[in-house]
């Protein structure tokens, strides 16, 4: 099973990274997030918060990467005609699933990565890394988290199609959610509580942690503790739900 | 013990009209049809459009639950022991959709391969078999969307065999494909068959199903016409005459005549390129031409020939009686 989830994760990076459209999105992006990190908070000033904001717009990315890759990973393997060989696959569905929103995930390391780059070289954005080593335990550990949620999101596309335009729409309020877009102490405490559940939540702040120098460890086990909750979540829902949709006939190739 | 066993199988999808008030409606697609297919035989499953014959081969695949009835394959159940099921059997359908076009043929069977869990030991080897045995061989670095359509179905069998299977379903595998890549994929079939494989295979095209079939079944509307070898199906209306008239012209109303003739048993039309061929079936010895030609009189006509009788023949009066 891991050579079928290390194997589908690496072409479905080769799929994504062989169309121009795509490619060209993911080269503009940063350029759009490191602008909005710069002028939303308007810190010149303030370099660490500075810092942090581009952390926050770059976190953004990759969960608009992942939201983005997730809603589509079924909805493409519908046009490829590629989902009932892959449901009638001998290894679990969740196994063919996941790699395509880790995949979506990893592009999302590459958003986080130029989204600073962008920063430094646009608009000057400090970029010192406390802990070089836990931030790069915590950019994984993000990606894992953001994709593993993804992975929740996709098992509900196996009935519903339109669940796409949902998931597209979900972008925005997991940034508020999960404190990426503004301060979650501006927001209620309930919001707050939202986030905890959310593996962006996590990920900004493991990240945030390693590069300005508070401990991240223990965001970084919070990562690891919702993966492998969202992991067991969205196999259940994928059995089940390719069980109705096998029962439906609602697996059709176009 | 038969490879496949299928026992008054029914299958019902329900579809739901209108947004206010919802109406709710069954169509049955299979209506309790049973058969079943030896080891190492090549069995064929025939019928129009619409049949049942995909639905049939998605439930054998497990893609879809029946509504009822009984389904075996390699003595597990498709419904209950999907996972048993998937271990064995391969799936081929036509069309030049079910791959990755950006990559290439090698990159799709390595993927192939790990999601149907061949041997990291066997996969080179097995992979580099496959491409020669469906003639890829030199061109498995290009990326699939560089191929062509008789290329790429190709690769779909390759793909179906990675696990090497015990059951292999074709699905209308030579569907749109021009004369010469749907002979190379029946080559290919042939030899698969000659190895041993018990095939499913489903087909509009009687030639093709005279040709690579042991035995055959016919279904129409969800229900079964009939079963049989190539020759026991041909022997249905071996005691009739075929005659075909090449017509150029509006049918309105004259194929009712046709049929009102005494002596005749049956008519039909199918579209050969300009012309419309009007095909006649009549006991042996019927002397019908020349009542048929005053019956078209004002038609542009083409050719007239009285021929024996095709599988073809079978399958169409099959269908039409069912």
């Amino acid at each position: 099973m891991t050579r079928a989830f290390l194997s589908g994760m690496w072409l479905h990076v080769v799929q994504f990274s062989r169309n121009p459209f795509d490619l060209s999105g993911v080269f503009v992006w940063p350029i759009l997030y490191a602008s909005i990190a710069y002028y939303l908070l308007d810190a010149k000033n303030d370099p660490k918060l500075l810092l942090s904001a581009s952390l926050g717009a770059a976190v953004m990315l990759m969960w608009s990467l992942v939201v983005i890759g997730s809603s589509n990973a079924l909805e493409n393997q519908r046009w490829l005609g590629t989902l009932e060989l892959l449901v009638a696959a001998p290894v679990p569905f969740a196994v063919v699933i996941a790699p395509i929103c880790v995949a979506s995930g990893v592009v999302g390391g590459y958003g986080i990565a130029a989204t600073l780059l962008w920063g430094r070289l646009l608009y000057g954005v400090p970029l010192t890394i406390a802990h070089p080593f836990a931030f790069a335990v915590a950019v994984p550990a993000c990606m894992l988290a953001i994709g593993m949620l993804g992975l929740v999101m996709a098992s509900t596309f196996v009935l519903y199609r339109a669940a796409f335009s949902l998931g597209i729409a979900l972008q925005y309020p997991v940034w508020i959610a999960t404190g990426l877009l503004v301060p979650l102490s501006t927001l209620p405490a309930f919001v707050h509580q939202i986030g905890w559940f959310l593996g962006p939540y996590w990920g900004f702040r493991a990240i945030r942690a390693a590069t300005l120098g508070s401990a991240p460890w223990q965001y970084i086990g919070m990562c690891v503790v919702v993966s492998a909750g969202y992991l067991v979540v969205g196999a259940a829902c994928l059995r089940a739900f390719v069980h109705v949709a096998r029962a439906r006939g609602s697996l059709k190739l176009t | 013990m038969a490879a496949i066993e299928v026992s008054d199988l029914c299958r019902t999808y329900r579809t739901h009209v209108g947004i206010v008030r919802r109406r709710r409606t069954d169509v049955r697609a299979l209506d309790g049809i049973s058969f079943e297919v030896e080891q190492g035989e090549l069995f064929g499953l025939l019928g129009p459009n619409g049949a049942g014959k995909t639905t049939t081969i998605k439930i054998l695949t497990t893609l879809l639950l029946p509504t009822s009835g009984s389904v075996r394959v390699l003595g597990f159940d498709p419904a209950r022991e999907a996972g048993e099921v998937r271990r064995r059997v391969g799936h081929v359908f036509g069309g030049d959709r079910g791959l990755y076009d950006r990559l290439s043929a090698l990159d799709n069977l390595r993927y192939f391969a790990d999601l149907y869990r061949v041997p990291v030991r066997e996969k080179r080897a097995r992979i580099e078999y496959l491409l020669e045995l469906v003639g890829l061989k030199g061109r498995e670095r290009q990326r699939v969307e560089t191929y062509s359509r008789g290329m790429r179905q190709r690769l779909h069998i390759a793909r179906g065999l990675l696990h090497d299977p015990e059951v292999l379903f074709l699905d209308e595998p030579t569907i749109g494909l021009d004369p010469v890549g749907a002979r190379e994929v029946r080559e290919t079939i042939a030899g698969l068959r000659d190895q041993g494989k018990t095939i499913l295979l489903t087909t509009h095209y009687m030639y093709e199903a005279d040709e690579l079939c042991q035995r055959l079944a016919v279904i129409s509307g969800g229900r079964f016409a009939a079963a049989g070898t190539p020759a026991e199906l041909k022997a249905r209306v071996v005691d009739r005459t075929i005659i075909e008239i090449e017509s150029f012209g509006a049918l309105d109303g004259v194929l009712d005549r046709l049929r009102a003739l005494p002596g005749v048993i049956s008519v039909s039309t199918e579209q050969r390129e300009q012309a419309e061929v009007i095909l006649v079936q009549s006991g042996v010895g019927s002397e019908l031409t020349h009542s048929l030609l005053r019956e078209l009189d004002g038609i542009a006509l083409g050719k007239v020939i009285a021929r024996e009788p095709t599988l073809e023949d079978a399958y169409v009066e099959l269908v039409q009686t069912a």
